[in-house]
């Protein structure tokens, strides 16, 4: 996309000190921080059809590089990442200049997510897209009982590869419950069921933002979209919340409040 | 692999023998089950219960070292029910009559004797593996880990011949590869007997073509010593000098005790690693090398995938990548031909010597990289092998008897050991034991027992035991699971401080002259 | 944390994990100039943008306190670091001496299933061509 560069151009004039976005590299496409208008990789951007977590990119960007400024190249799914992992203090938006692109009909029906679009879109056109329903509905036909078994045979093929955690944009912790051997036996494979994807699917809740990129990790094609979803479905039923929407509003889950009131608490 | 990874999942029935896939190919397992999960049915047969064997169809549970057994048990019921595919027979192979008569005697209920597989088992297995038009055979060092391990590939290439499965997408005979470039170390000439693209030394044209390529004369034409042979011939003083690149054979090889007898008689030893290892303790120099993040260079994985890797970032303290210090080695030693300046111009050297990978470039590779072989530039690669062909004409059909392993359980030794690897660690663990998101998982070895066993022995669940063959013995605790037969136990080979290895046999096949590592017998004691 | 007005730098280099022969695509990633993590390669033809954990984890054992460092030569009963020079030196000495006195037959080598195929290919053409023997081998029965 040629506007793609003049935007990283001018964003770059414009006060940004790097521009985080993706470029076309011996065709594949993978995240790229551009620092300087005359880059040699600024001939090679483009918004492409694979996705990365870009957010999960920037909190480390941010940490690393505390005196600097990011311009970001944000679809609908990073845009409501940014802005979560915002309201849990894991991103200042200040220092951020987002750049919004509209997913193509295409991809947007491929993906399925409520909103693929940002708030501002600068490339792109904005389509409507329904998420897919089938596995919420296929289980939901079924009894308790055999729900539970439905999902005691997806995650008996989870191999306990961290992707689903190690790709979301919204897994931050430093201490992980997966990693909890009180919680989840280490070493065996498949992981405990259901505790493993149970603390998954509850961390999840009300900070989910439907980007789907566990599920296009998960090497056992274990419907894992479908649960979050679920999840926040039923966040938004209850609690009139869903993550990712509004900047202003905290998730109802977030009652413990800020790290700084849990280390006051602690005192 | 004669096929190609993503083809699994078009196969109609996958047969997956002596690969605990999921743990030592984890992404190649998953595209298994993937395939199950578009309707292909899976047999397993596997000593111990896997991962795959809770999906499969029929799960085949053999004592270790039955393999030709079964196999020829398998191709006996294929026969006698006339599921073979006469067409490909006639047309492809030779030898069908030899073969047929000689699985005449391993009859399903003489298999069971062998091998404990119950007979109706074995026929169903046989029915669904011949029933189906693409069925695919995925093997590992399950099947090659024996002094029976050449018998046993035979066997598995006589039950894809036998029943058509070759040189269309979703069948095949498929080896995986256990380490990163396996493949490639071989193609490219690691071996005592060939050069690159398995070119033979011993073939004068050949030696001729290397003596011009290299400015050199006089090459050697007498094939060289294989690893294990290298071994014997030091602890008879008889090999002087080694020198050893990236490997760490006081873990990995069979029978420890003597390879560091071996190694200690030699006069000198050097090694070049990325890691502090067990092996340095016996060398004379020692030599820093590059880990694959802080070098160029190119790989071939089980596929035949000739693929890039990249440097990111700059090699630790004063190490080298080994491409360099060879290099540099070889200038010291006053050889010529060694000025390469980028790994990219050794590449153009190799493809120029080696027909198979003639066409491919490092640009060419890019972020797919090619399947070998590639004869030119403009070759797209070659995802499926003996597609119209087998190299020497028709594919042969070779009989195999079946043989006991070289040392069965005994009085002294009443179990059959037999060793692995898993999924949270990789081979001498000198990797993996370094890494801390995997030995958050688990960090110490462990013997398992049958339960069956366990309460004979007088053994508990996370007891202490010591385990001893007749070559030595190591510490470790037991875990009771009945993942394991009676009769057998299991070890994985990655830690040093309780060495599967110290117990293994190092009793060789004596045409690929792969170590006995699947079969040895032991004893439990608390 | 990077020192205030240092260069920022954040690449992601494609290259192919070096655990199994399965050789799945990753991404290394760059901060600085150190390895900061392992992301999967979308497009791979293998992989397909999955991994498992040890290619999650690839990066990890980069870092690690038993990395070598410094070249070292044997001392008695201990290894004594040295420099490369030095170190190249006493492997020429120690492989021609070999040969000279007991001949090419006398010297092995073990490639490495590890190492690069530019690597096995330079270490097969010094066994064969510089020293002469084809005692030439590595771990691809083990």
């Amino acid at each position: 996309m040629s506007d793609l560069k003049s935007i990283v151009r001018e964003k770059l004039r414009d006060g940004a000190d790097a521009f985080l976005c993706l470029k076309n590299e011996e065709g594949t496409v993978l995240p790229a921080l551009i620092t300087d208008a005359d880059s040699p990789d600024l001939e090679l951007v483009e918004v492409g059809d694979s996705r990365y977590p870009l957010g999960k990119i920037l909190i480390d960007l941010l940490r690393e590089y505390p005196d600097k400024r990011f311009a970001v190249l944000v679809r609908g799914c990073d845009e409501r990442a940014l802005v979560e992992l915002s309201k849990l203090e894991q991103v200042d938006l200040e220092r951020l200049v987002l750049v919004g692109v509209a997913c193509s009909a295409e991809e947007a029906a491929a993906c399925g997510c409520l909103r693929p679009y940002p708030s501002d879109i600068a490339l792109g056109e904005k389509v409507e897209a329904a998420p897919g329903r089938e596995v919420i509905d296929e289980v939901e036909s079924l009894s308790d009982a055999e729900r539970m078994a439905w999902w005691r045979e997806q995650f008996s093929r989870c191999i306990k590869c961290y992707g689903c955690r190690n790709i979301c944009p919204m897994c931050f912790c430093k201490d992980c419950a997966l990693e909890e051997p009180h919680l989840v036996e280490p070493g065996v494979i498949p992981p405990d069921f259901p505790s493993f994807h149970i603390i998954r699917a509850l961390d999840m809740t009300g900070r989910c933002i439907d980007c789907g990129l566990c599920e296009e990790a998960c090497p056992a094609g274990i419907p894992l979209r479908s649960l979050y979803r679920k999840m926040q479905d039923i966040m938004e039923d209850k609690l009139e919340y869903r993550a990712g929407e509004s900047a202003e509003e905290r998730s109802p889950l977030s009652f413990l409040g800020s790290e700084q009131d849990i280390e006051k608490l602690e005192e | 692999m004669t096929n190609s990874i993503a083809e699994l999942e078009d196969a109609k029935v996958i047969l997956i023998v002596g690969s605990n896939t999921t743990e030592q190919h984890p992404i190649i397992g998953e595209r298994i089950l993937a395939a199950a999960r578009k309707g292909a049915k899976l047999i397993v047969i596997d000593p111990r219960a896997i991962h795959l064997s809770g999906f499969a169809e029929v799960f085949l549970r053999p004592r270790p070292g039955s393999e030709v057994a079964y196999l020829n048990g398998l191709i006996n019921v294929i026969i006698s029910e006339g599921l073979e595919d006469s067409e490909f027979i006639a047309a492809r192979t030779e030898g069908f009559e030899e073969l047929k008569q000689a699985v005449a005697e391993y009859t399903p209920q003489k298999v069971e004797e062998i091998s404990g597989i119950p007979a109706e088992d074995l026929v169903a297995a046989a029915r669904i593996y011949a029933g189906s038009e693409r069925a695919s055979i995925v093997y590992c060092m399950g099947i090659t880990q024996h002094s029976t391990g050449t018998d046993n590939v035979l066997s598995l290439a006589n039950l894809a011949m036998l029943t058509g499965n070759v040189g269309k997408p979703g069948t095949g005979v498929n080896p995986l590869r256990g380490q990163n470039n396996v493949q490639g170390a071989c193609d490219v000439g690691g071996l005592p007997n060939v050069y690159t693209g398995y070119q033979r030394v011993d073939s004068e044209e050949v030696a001729k073509k290397f003596e011009a390529a290299w400015g050199v004369e006089g090459l050697s034409r007498q094939p060289g010593l294989t690893l294990t042979e290298m071994m014997d011939k030091a602890a008879r003083g008889e090999l002087k000098a080694l020198f050893i690149m990236g490997e760490n054979p006081m873990v990995s090889d069979p029978d420890l005790g003597h390879v560091r007898e071996a190694l200690d008689k030699l006069e000198f030893l050097a090694v070049a690693d990325i890691m502090e290892n067990e092996t340095l303790e016996l060398s004379h120099v020692v030599l820093p090398a590059a880990s694959f993040a802080e070098k160029d260079g190119t790989i071939t994985n089980t596929e035949r995938r000739v693929q890039r890797i990249r440097k990111a970032v700059e090699p630790v303290g004063d190490s080298r990548p080994d491409w360099e210090i060879v290099c540099a080695l070889a200038r010291k030693m006053g050889a010529s031909g060694f000025d390469f300046t980028s790994p990219e111009e050794v590449f153009e050297e190799i493809r120029k010597v080696t027909p198979s990978y003639a066409g491919i470039t490092y640009k060419r590779l890019g972020t797919q990289g090619l399947q070998w072989p590639v004869p030119d530039e403009d070759h797209p690669g070659t995802p499926i092998l003996h597609a119209e062909s087998f190299p020497i004409g028709k594919g042969k059909f070779t009989p195999c008897e079946f043989r006991e392993p070289a040392e069965m359980p005994d009085a002294e030794y009443p179990l059959l050991l037999t060793t692995g690897r898993l999924l949270f660690h990789y081979h001498t663990g000198t990797m993996t034991r370094r890494s801390p998101s995997l030995v958050r998982e688990i960090d110490r070895a462990f013997v398992e027992v049958n339960p069956a066993d366990a309460a004979e022995l007088g053994i508990g669940d996370g007891e202490a035991v010591k385990v001893s063959s007749r070559r030595g013995s190591v510490e470790v605790n037991a875990k009771v699971t009945d993942k394991v037969g009676k009769g057998v136990i299991f070890m994985p080979f990655h830690f040093a401080e309780a060495a599967a290895n110290v117990l293994t046999n190092s009793a060789l096949d004596p045409v690929s002259k792969i170590p006995e590592f699947k079969v040895c017998s032991a004893r439990i004691e608390t | 944390m990077a020192e205030n007005g240092s260069e920022m730098n954040y690449r992601l280099v494609p290259s192919t994990c070096v655990y199994c022969g399965t050789g799945c695509g990753v991404l290394l990633e760059v901060t600085g100039d150190r390895l900061s993590g392992t992301l999967p390669q979308k497009d791979h033809p293998v992989s397909k943008g999955a991994l498992c954990i040890k290619g999650w984890s690839v990066h990890e054992f980069v870092y690690s306190e038993r990395r070598l460092t410094k070249p070292m030569v044997r001392s008695g009963e201990v290894l004594v670091e040295t420099d490369w020079e030095a170190a190249l030196a006493a492997v020429a000495d120690g492989l021609s001496a070999a040969r000279d006195k007991h001949g090419p037959d006398s010297v092995g080598f073990f490639a490495s299933a590890r190492c690069t195929n530019e690597e096995n290919y330079l270490l097969q053409k010094l066994a064969r061509a510089v020293v002469g023997t084809n005692n030439v081998d590595h771990c691809a029965r083990l």
